[in-house]
């Protein structure tokens, strides 16, 4: 539900305006929604997840990285990631905690996992420093 | 869809460049005896770490699935290297 009706449905529930008034603004929404949702997402939902890097620095010279990974393939590794057995995460999460990144993996849920796949959509990542510069965007 | 054409290509630091390209389809049928033996060891290994065997092929299956319209390009210096997913 999106929060224009959400705001209608609370008005009507609060009895700051009549059913009839809701119905009006309800159709109006209605009518300004179709075209409101392509034009913030450019038309249609995007496929690929794109990281670019462009450094140059004194030892290893210009270095450019172009990585386009498809969004589905990112879906399909969190589902795979599902089963991995639950000793390797305790592993995984020794390293981790010895590598100074103290995250415990097995609080990740995989629905959590898929949508923040989901709102990768609209993520774009800009690093932009005097010799290196990182974009992760979707398209 | 499955991959059709995986395409790498990579240039040395003399200049030289090199290109491959792998049809997906002729060389998973030409190694499907050596397949059928790699998804039978898949099983035994999902079944002694305690994952379902079967859910996790469909896992596997779902990536290869997904892997067209995967693009990698690397350059440093004169070096490069190109691998794509079609």
């Amino acid at each position: 539900m999106s929060e224009q009706r959400r705001q209608i449905l609370q008005m009507l529930a609060e009895g700051k305006i009549t059913a009839d008034e809701a119905e009006r603004l309800l159709t109006a929404v209605e009518t300004e929604e179709p075209d409101a949702a392509p034009a913030a997402r450019g038309g249609k939902r995007p496929k690929f997840l794109r990281l670019v890097v462009d450094a140059n620095d004194e030892y290893s010279g210009e270095t450019k990285v172009n990585i386009r990974v498809p969004l589905k393939l990112l879906r399909a590794g969190v589902k795979l990631a599902v089963f991995v057995p639950p000793q390797a995460l305790e592993r995984a999460n020794q390293e981790l905690v010895k590598q100074g990144v103290p995250v415990d993996l097995t609080e990740i849920k995989p629905n959590q996992l898929e949508d923040l796949v989901d709102a990768l959509d609209d993520l774009t990542l800009d690093v932009d420093q005097t010799d290196t510069k990182v974009r992760i965007y979707c398209e | 869809m499955i991959p059709q054409l995986v395409t790498a290509r990579w240039r040395r630091p003399d200049g030289r460049v090199r290109r491959l390209f792998l049809p997906v389809v002729p060389i998973v049928l030409l190694l499907s005896p050596l397949l059928v033996l790699a998804v039978i060891g898949g099983v035994v290994a999902c079944l002694m770490f305690d994952m379902p065997p079967f859910k996790t092929l469909a896992g596997v299956g779902r990536v290869f699935w997904a892997l067209p319209g995967a693009r990698f390009e690397i350059e440093q210096g004169r070096t490069a290297v190109v691998v794509s997913v079609r």
